[in-house]
C-alpha cells in the first residue's frame, strides 16, 4: 500500500497546475470575498466610524418653564398639576439624546461633537462629518406636550446627510430606534398610574454575550471556501484513476496481482494527506493575510486543528467511493458530472455558498448531514464557545461517514479488468 | 504451456472473438496477425486474465486460469497497445512502482530496474520525466515495465504503433533477445506483416473474431501453392480492365495498387495473352510484368479478401 500512496502523492505533487489550483484558488476566493462583503456586513462594529455632529438650538429650560405655563393654564386640580411638572422636570429630551450618544457601546464608533448649525452644515458637505442630528428649538417643550399632554409636535428633531452610506443608514436607525423605544416608555408611564419612572432607552452597539465570542464574515468566509475546496480533491484525485484506467495503468496493476485494496487505499490516504496539508495552508495563510482568528489562544488551534483531520478523513473517504464509481462505470465524463454536482450539492446544502443561519432550521439540520455542513457548523460552535464537549458527537459522525463510505468503495470495488 | 479452447467473447451479441484455439508452447515465439478490430486485442486481454470470456477456455499448464487468473498473471508480462505509465513519474519511478506492486524482492529490484532499463537502452535516461519521452522511448518503457518480474511469457499488443523506424528496431530486437537468449515464450500481435515475418516461427491470422489460418511461415505460403502472384504496371488502370481481367475463368482476386494492378490467378495460367489482349481494347499500356514470390500479406489477402491495413 505504501507504494501506491508514495506513487498517488507523486503524481498529484507532480501535477503542479492542480496543486496551484488546489491551494491559490481558495485563498484568492477568501481574500476577495472577504474585500467584497466585509463593508456589506459590516464586519463587526469595530469597522464603522461615525463622526456625529449635535446642533442644540433648544433651550431645555425655556422649554420646561412654556410647559409650566401651559400646565398650570389648564383645568385640573392642583395635585395633579404639580404631579405633571414634577414628572416632567425629570423629563430631559435633548439631554436624553446626548447622554445616549455618550453611552460607552456607542461612544466606541460614534463620535459627537456640539456646534452651531452652520458649521455643520458645512462640515457634512466637506465630508468632516458624516451627518448631523438637529435637536430644534422649542423641542424640549414639544416632546415634553407630545407625551403628557397629547398635544401635537411642531419642531421635529432633523438628520441632515450628506450622502447614503452605510454610516448614515445607521444614525438614522439609531435615532428612530430611540424615538420610537422613547415614545413606548411614555405610553408605558401612562398606564402605570404616571407613576415616576426613568424611561429605559434602546441598547446600541453589538449584544454581547458573556463567555461567547463572535463568528465574524472572514471567518465563515475562510472556512467555507476552504471545505469548498478540499472537497473538489474527493473528485479530482477519482478523477485521476480516470487516467489510469483510459491508459491500461490500472489493468497493468491489476496483472500485478495486487490487492486492489491497496489500490483504494492509496487514493484514499493520498486524499486525506492533500485534503489535511490544503485547509491547513488555506487557514495558515488566510490567517496571516486577514488576521482571521486574531488572538486566538493555543486551544482554538489545536481545536481547529481535529475538525481539520476528521473533515479530511470525511473528503478521503468522498473519494473512496468515487474512485470506485470511475472503475466501475464505463462513461467517466458522466461520472466526472456527477461527482460536481454531488459536491455542489453538499455546498449548497452545507452552507458553502452562503451562511444558512438565516434559513429554515430544517434546512439547516439537512445541512448539518453532509460533511461540510457538519464541519462548517462545528468549527462555527468552536470559535464561538471553544467548548471541547461540543466537538465531540460531530467529530465521530465524520468518523463514522469515512469509514461508511470506505467500507461502499471496498464492497463495489472491481477485481478484474474490463467487464 | 499455454492454449485456448473455444475462447469467445461477445459484446451487445455481437461476436469480437468467435471460439479460437490458440497455444504456445515453451520458448515459441507466436505472432498473432490482423487487421484493426480482426479481435487481437480482446483475445490477448482474455489469455491475460483481464477479460472474461463469453465463452471457453484459457488453460496455462493444463490447468484452467478463468477462475485462478493469479497463476497465469504471475508468468504473464504484459505489454499493452496503450501507454500504460504515469507521465508524471519519471521511467525510473515507474519502474520502481511497477516492480514493486509486482512484489519484486527489495534487493533484487533496484538490480532489475537497471537491466530492464538496459535492455530497452533507457538506462541513461532513467531519471526524465515519461511525459517528456519521444513515442519510441515511452513504448520502450511500456515494454521494461512488463519485464521486471521476470515473466515466462511475453504478450505484446502492437508494440511498435506508431514509432520511430529507431526505437521500432530496438524493440524488436529486444523481443528477438528475449526469446532466443532468454527463452521467454512471446505472443506477438501485430498488423506489421514483417514484424510477425521476422519475429515469429508460428502465426496465427486473425480475421472478424475468428483464427482463418495458423501455421509455420512456410505452412501458410503454401496455401498459395496452387496460385501466382502477377504484379502489372499499367500507363493508366480503368474499371473496365479491371472488370475484363476478373471475369477470366482461372482469376482468383484483382488488387488495385499505386503503379498498376495484382493478380492472384491459378498457378500456371497463360495470363500474359489475356492480359495484353484486355489492355490494347482499353488502350492501356502495359509498362512491367513481374511474377511474385508470395508473402503473408497474400496469403492474408487470399484468406480474407482485403489487406492488412484495411
Amino acid at each position: 500500500m505504501r507504494s501506491f500512496l508514495r506513487k498517488d502523492l507523486l503524481v498529484f505533487w507532480r501535477d503542479r497546475k492542480e496543486v496551484l489550483i488546489s491551494l491559490l484558488a481558495p485563498i484568492l476566493l477568501i481574500v476577495v470575498l472577504n474585500f467584497a462583503f466585509s463593508d456589506l456586513f459590516g464586519e463587526d462594529a469595530e469597522g464603522l466610524d461615525i463622526d456625529l455632529g449635535i446642533v442644540l438650538e433648544d433651550d431645555e429650560s425655556l422649554g420646561f418653564e412654556q410647559f409650566t405655563e401651559t400646565v398650570l393654564g389648564m383645568d385640573l386640580s392642583e395635585e395633579e398639576k404639580e404631579a405633571m411638572i414634577a414628572q416632567a422636570s425629570s423629563i430631559s429630551p435633548g439631554g436624553l439624546m446626548t447622554s445616549f450618544f455618550s453611552d460607552p457601546e456607542l461612544s466606541g464608533w460614534i463620535t459627537t461633537r456640539e456646534l452651531s448649525e452652520v458649521d455643520a452644515k458645512e462640515k457634512v458637505a466637506n465630508g468632516d462629518l458624516d451627518a448631523f442630528v438637529k435637536i430644534p428649538d422649542g423641542f424640549t417643550y414639544d416632546v415634553l406636550s407630545q407625551l403628557m399632554l397629547d398635544q401635537p409636535a411642531e419642531n421635529a428633531l432633523t438628520i441632515q446627510i450628506e450622502e447614503q452610506s452605510t454610516e448614515s443608514d445607521t444614525i438614522h436607525n439609531i435615532i428612530s430606534n430611540y424615538l420610537d423605544t422613547l415614545n413606548f416608555q411614555f405610553a408605558l408611564q401612562g398606564v402605570t398610574d404616571g407613576e415616576l419612572q426613568d424611561p429605559i432607552l434602546p441598547q446600541g452597539g453589538r449584544e454581547v454575550i458573556e463567555g461567547v465570542e463572535s463568528f465574524g464574515i472572514s471567518q465563515y468566509f475562510t472556512v467555507a471556501m476552504s471545505f469548498l475546496f478540499a472537497l473538489f480533491i474527493a473528485s479530482t484525485v477519482a478523477m485521476k484513476t480516470t487516467t489510469e484506467k483510459r491508459e491500461r495503468v490500472f489493468n497493468r496493476i491489476i496483472l500485478t496481482n495486487s490487492n486492489p485494496i491497496s489500490f483504494l487505499m492509496g487514493k484514499t490516504i493520498s486524499t486525506f494527506c492533500f485534503v489535511w496539508l490544503q485547509l491547513m495552508i488555506v487557514f495558515t495563510v488566510s490567517h496571516l493575510l486577514l488576521d482571521v482568528f486574531e488572538g486566538k489562544a493555543m486551544a482554538f488551534w489545536f481545536g481547529a486543528i481535529i475538525i481539520i483531520t476528521c473533515f479530511s478523513l470525511a473528503v478521503a473517504g468522498l473519494s473512496a467511493v468515487f474512485t470506485t464509481i470511475t472503475l466501475i462505470i464505463n462513461n467517466t465524463d458522466a461520472a466526472n458530472g456527477a461527482f460536481n454536482l454531488v459536491i455542489m450539492l453538499f455546498a449548497a446544502v452545507g452552507g458553502n455558498f452562503f451562511p444558512t443561519q438565516g434559513l429554515p432550521e430544517w434546512l439547516q439540520k439537512i445541512g448539518e448531514w453532509t460533511p461540510n455542513g457538519l464541519s462548517l457548523s462545528v468549527f462555527m460552535q468552536w470559535t464561538q464557545f471553544g467548548d471541547f464537549q461540543t466537538l465531540i458527537i460531530p467529530m465521530v459522525k465524520l468518523f463514522v461517514f469515512f469509514v461508511g463510505c470506505l467500507l461502499i468503495g471496498i464492497v463495489l470495488f472491481p477485481r478484474r479488468g474490463r467487464a | 504451456m499455454i492454449e485456448t479452447i473455444k475462447l469467445s467473447k461477445t459484446y451487445k451479441g455481437k461476436k469480437a472473438v468467435d471460439e479460437i484455439n490458440i497455444y504456445l508452447d515453451e520458448g515459441e515465439s507466436v505472432g498473432l496477425l490482423g487487421p484493426n478490430g480482426a479481435g487481437k486485442s480482446t483475445t490477448i486481454s482474455m489469455i491475460s486474465s483481464l477479460l472474461k470470456p463469453t465463452s471457453g477456455d484459457v488453460k496455462l499448464d493444463g490447468k484452467s486460469t478463468i477462475k485462478n487468473p493469479a497463476e497465469i498473471r504471475k508468468v504473464l508480462g504484459v505489454v499493452p497497445q496503450e501507454i500504460a505509465l504515469y507521465e508524471e513519474l519519471s521511467a525510473y519511478e515507474n519502474l520502481k512502482f511497477f516492480g514493486e506492486i509486482y512484489k519484486v524482492k527489495k534487493n533484487v529490484l533496484e538490480q532489475r530496474i537497471q537491466d530492464v532499463l538496459d535492455m530497452v537502452g533507457l538506462k541513461e535516461r532513467q531519471k526524465e520525466l515519461v511525459k517528456t519521452f519521444s513515442g519510441g522511448m515511452k513504448r520502450r518503457v511500456n515494454i521494461a515495465a512488463a519485464l521486471l518480474h521476470n515473466p515466462k511469457i511475453l504478450v505484446l499488443d502492437e508494440p511498435t504503433v506508431g514509432i520511430d523506424p529507431q526505437s521500432r528496431n530496438h524493440i524488436l530486437e529486444t523481443v528477438r533477445k528475449l526469446n532466443e537468449e532468454n527463452g521467454t515464450t512471446v505472443l506477438y500481435t501485430s498488423h506489421y506483416m514483417e514484424e510477425v515475418e521476422q519475429l515469429c516461427k508460428r502465426v496465427y491470422i486473425m480475421d472478424h473474431g475468428k483464427v482463418v489460418a495458423s501455421g509455420s511461415k512456410a505452412e501458410l505460403l503454401s496455401i498459395l501453392s496452387s496460385e501466382d502472384t502477377i504484379r502489372v504496371n499499367l500507363s493508366e488502370t480503368s474499371d473496365e480492365l479491371i472488370k475484363k481481367i476478373k471475369s477470366l475463368e482461372y482469376i482468383r482476386l484483382v488488387d488495385e495498387t499505386s503503379e498498376g494492378i495484382r493478380i492472384i490467378c491459378k498457378k500456371g495460367a497463360n495470363i500474359l495473352g489475356d492480359l495484353v489482349r484486355a489492355a490494347e481494347s482499353e488502350r492501356i499500356q502495359l509498362t512491367n510484368y513481374q511474377m511474385e514470390t508470395p508473402s503473408l500479406e497474400d496469403v492474408f489477402l487470399h484468406l480474407t479478401g482485403r489487406t492488412l491495413r484495411d
